[in-house]
């Protein structure tokens, strides 16, 4: 085997186990495996709906931030 | 019988007729009925079918008013201010049964205007929530979860916690990654383990190489940083400790790594890093995973007290601060509260429980005029007093401050592993440098010297050194756990093997703590049922143990008229028939003539003036009491016994168990003076107890060992507790101990001899990666099959 080919399959599965390894530590950090009940029954509460209000949560949330950034200043 | 159908809302089953008929939806109460309107109108009645057949607690509760939760103090010590400014507090939400349940919540609160974020755990049902405090209120938030028929109370989830729970997480990333990286590493270093042998292309070896070096990287400067933090302060503190060792040693490896793959000759040690840091790592996460801190305990006593107190100020009521109540100031006690602060009782009389501070188990009875201490407990008395000291002055204040002394004054025994590791950590790197300047000097030149230097290192780098402890106490906590005992703490196993003295506390621990029946006598023909009958009107301990040895009846007397009498007994009144029941005080008043003389508690029962049955009660010894103190002291524990109560019926239980070493009338500040001075004697003191009256000196013992009976603060203070109460627990905690000790001992024995064997071949330089990655694995492979051999050896 060309040793060319041996480097690039190395480098390439080295890439591709660190993405899911990042994935896996943000998912760590994020806190998605705090909960393990949570986590496991997530997938029953996955419609469109579910999608939709959490899009809204996080608007309503980034809304209420920038408005506060506004008036709030710290001392 | 009609037929059985399901409330719509909360799914529990009962006949139709009794239940409210809404269109075509029937309800069980109007609470289920008025969540189900609530739940339509926002529109989250898919909630139903989400939760699908699940029974919910119907919402019939009635709750007080919720306005309480604005006031500024609640404010203050339970809601946080986050940094952007908005409020933040931790709920525990009470009635979650399915995760339909966390979704509702968390939905039905994103609906609320204001609310920034909600985040309910399932496990363990605890909430953080985040909202705008200019737009909605907490009280608005809590009155939302209760109207979809949960409730919510605010727990003060302390910093300890939270910290805890950060450094558990950081040590699991950090363990991902090294164990992610180091499996990597392990499959392309075969290949080169196999190109050793076989022979290898100098550019395949490159770029194996090159690979390992990219994912030892993150291992040593990511996972590894750990280690040069705590080399650091090691450093800093003038010690040498197992943390440079391995921080010295992987480096060293891996720079020496990347020279030899960028020179292209001799074999790089890749590998080797990234095994060294992920097992030592791993042991040290299980150290982590078994720690307490005195800060916790501390925290968990003084939130068990109450911060504001009932004071009559101007002919009102008002709820205030502990630490604003002045002297002179009348504060309001009802029965069941604890007395915050110390006093005079200038209105009504009742029984306080002062068994906290002087371990006395009798109830004592005061009326106006006599003073109440802080830190007791009104049992059935509804007083008002005025106070004496503030509250930083109190009895309580002090029992909290010498307590925090206690827990800080207790002593740490250095643990084996450190000891050792210092010594071990100084030897290997002194015979490190002491090989390079010998292969160097007898002119084998820097590269070559360098190389075998580096490789007694890695081969001494001591992972089954670091995991010699963590193994071994992880085996008996939980051989103790199986039997219902509960070290706190991986390292009180060790401290607990060393022990000297063994304090024991009289009552709950040596005896059950109850009075029982020891001998009765009884005139023949008198009614049974009419005894038990009056000993059930009491609460007394002496009441409840005769009522003990009596036959329920089968009809139960219902007194015409009875009455309590303060610390002699019960009248009762039957059909003009006088019953009484008593200790020998009460017959005396009642001209009775008895001719019972003994040391025991007794009681008396007579029936219109005449004695008919008299019982001895007695604070039985435990069982196995004589011969947990002999087996103590054949291993040559010295066994003493620490008591509050008098003399004679200490004197009487010690010399049933063979305990010669007695003090008695001891109060709490005694018992820990009498500890103190053992320990100063350099003793390891181990202290049995259960009571409040006991916590100072289980604070400052080298262990403290509580029963699990024992008062909270007890249970929270104490370093071991015995779920089962029983001394031969307490046996079995020490021969735990023990073991895991001997086993500790063994395991550094194992690696020891390994590093003996293997160090003088690195020395003489015929240690190949090869041989140091499989030296590695198999040392480390020894200490955990000889934990587990111990381990199948116990549960046989």
């Amino acid at each position: 085997m060309d040793n060319g080919i041996v480097a690039m399959m190395l480098g390439a599965s080295i890439f591709l186990g660190g993405v899911a390894l990042i994935a896996f530590l943000w998912a760590v950090k994020n806190g998605q495996f705090d909960d393990e009940e949570k986590f496991l029954n997530a997938v029953k509460f996955d419609g469109v709906e579910d999608l939709n209000d959490a899009a809204m949560q996080e608007k309503k949330k980034e809304e209420l931030k920038k408005k506060k950034q506004r008036e709030y200043k710290p001392e | 019988m009609s037929e059985k159908i399901a409330c719509t809302h909360c799914h529990l089953e009962f006949s139709k007729d009794v239940m409210i008929q809404d269109g075509e939806h029937y309800f069980c109460c109007n609470g289920c009925q008025g969540v189900y309107h609530l739940l339509s109108d926002e529109g989250l009645d898919s909630f139903y079918e989400k939760v699908g057949d699940t029974k919910l607690a119907p919402p019939t509760q009635q709750y007080e008013d919720s306005s309480n939760f604005d006031a500024p103090a609640f404010y203050e010590k339970f809601v946080k201010t986050t940094k952007e400014g908005f409020s933040e507090v931790s709920l525990i939400i009470e009635g979650i049964h399915c995760s339909a349940c966390v979704w509702l919540n968390e939905k039905a609160l994103h609906k609320m205007e204001g609310v920034i974020e909600a985040n309910i755990n399932f496990t363990n049902n605890k909430a953080q929530i985040i909202w705008d405090d200019d737009i909605v209120k907490l009280s608005q938030i809590i009155d939302m979860i209760r109207a979809i028929g949960y409730n919510a109370y605010p727990y003060d989830a302390s910093l300890q916690e939270a910290s805890a729970n950060k450094q558990r997480k950081d040590y699991y990333l950090r363990i991902s990654v090294a164990l992610f990286a180091a499996m990597n590493v392990m499959w392309i270093a075969v290949a080169q383990y196999a190109g050793y042998f076989s022979g290898i292309e100098q550019e395949m070896k490159t770029i194996l190489n090159i690979a390992e070096g990219v994912l030892a990287t993150p291992v040593l400067f990511y996972s590894g940083w750990i280690f040069f933090r705590g080399a650091y302060y090691g450093l800093k503190n003038r010690v040498i400790n197992m943390d440079l060792l391995v921080a010295t040693g992987a480096t060293l490896t891996y720079f020496y790594s990347i020279y030899i793959t960028i020179t292209e000759h001799g074999e790089a040690y890749f590998d080797s890093v990234s095994m060294i840091i992920t097992f030592v790592l791993i042991g040290k996460f299980l150290e982590v995973l078994s720690k307490k801190s005195a800060t916790d305990t501390l925290d968990a006593i003084t939130k068990q007290l109450p911060t504001e107190a009932r004071v009559l100020r101007d002919g009102e009521m008002h709820s205030i601060k502990l630490d604003d109540v002045k002297v002179g100031d009348i504060v309001v006690v009802s029965s069941g509260e604890k007395v915050l602060l110390d006093g005079e009782i200038i209105k009504g009389e009742g029984n306080f429980d002062e068994s906290n501070l002087t371990g006395e188990s009798e109830p004592i009875f005061k009326k106006v005029g006599d003073s109440v201490i802080s830190g007791t407990l009104s049992i059935d008395a509804d007083v008002h007093f005025r106070t004496s000291k503030d509250f930083e002055h109190s009895t309580l204040s002090a029992l909290v401050s010498l307590l925090e002394n206690a827990i800080n004054k207790k002593p740490k025994i250095e643990q084996l592993a450190n000891k050792l590791s210092e010594h071990f950590s100084t030897a290997i790197l002194t015979l490190s440098f002491a090989t390079f300047f010998g292969w160097y000097l007898s002119g084998y030149g820097f590269e070559h010297s360098f190389m075998i230097a580096i490789a007694v290192i890695v081969i001494a780098c001591p992972c089954a050194l670091g995991l010699a402890t963590p193994v071994a106490t992880l085996v008996g906590l939980s051989l103790g756990a199986k039997r219902g005992i509960l070290f706190k703490e991986a390292a009180q196993l060790e401290t607990m093997a060393k022990t000297d003295v063994v304090l024991l506390d009289k009552t709950g621990t040596l005896t059950y703590g109850k009075p029982e029946v020891v001998k009765q006598d009884i005139d023949i023909g008198y009614d049974e049922g009419l005894l038990y009958s009056l000993v059930k009107l009491s609460n007394h301990p002496v009441a409840q143990g005769v009522k003990k040895v009596l036959e329920k009846p089968q009809n139960e007397v219902v007194f015409d008229e009875y009455k309590q009498l303060q610390a002699r007994g019960i009248v009762a009144y039957k059909k003009g028939v006088e019953l009484l029941g008593g200790n020998a005080k009460l017959m005396q008043e009642m001209g009775l003539a008895y001719e019972y003389k003994s040391e025991n508690t007794l009681f008396f029962f007579a029936i219109n003036k005449k004695i008919v049955a008299t019982f001895e009660l007695q604070d039985r010894i435990k069982d196995d009491a004589k011969e947990l103190v002999n087996t103590l002291q054949q291993k040559g524990i010295e066994v003493m016994m620490l008591t509050g109560d008098h003399q004679k019926s200490a004197m009487r239980v010690a010399n049933e168990v063979g305990i010669s070493e007695v003090f008695y009338e001891l109060s709490p500040e005694d018992k820990l003076e009498k500890l103190t001075q053992l320990q100063n004697d350099g003793k390891v003191v181990v202290m049995v107890g259960d009571g409040v009256n006991d916590i100072l000196a289980l604070a400052q013992a080298d262990i403290g060992i509580v029963m699990g009976s024992g008062s909270d603060v007890a249970i929270e203070v104490g370093d071991v507790v015995l779920l089962d109460d029983s001394l031969k627990s307490l046996l079995e905690s020490l021969k735990i101990a023990k073991t895991t000790f001997d086993l500790i001992k063994q395991n550094f024995a194992i690696s020891l001899v390994y590093n003996a064997l293997t160090i003088p071949l690195a020395i003489a330089g015929y240690v190949i990666p090869l041989v140091a990655a499989i030296s590695m694995s198999l040392s480390s492979l020894l200490v955990v099959g000889n934990s587990m051999r111990i381990r199948y050896k116990w549960s046989k």
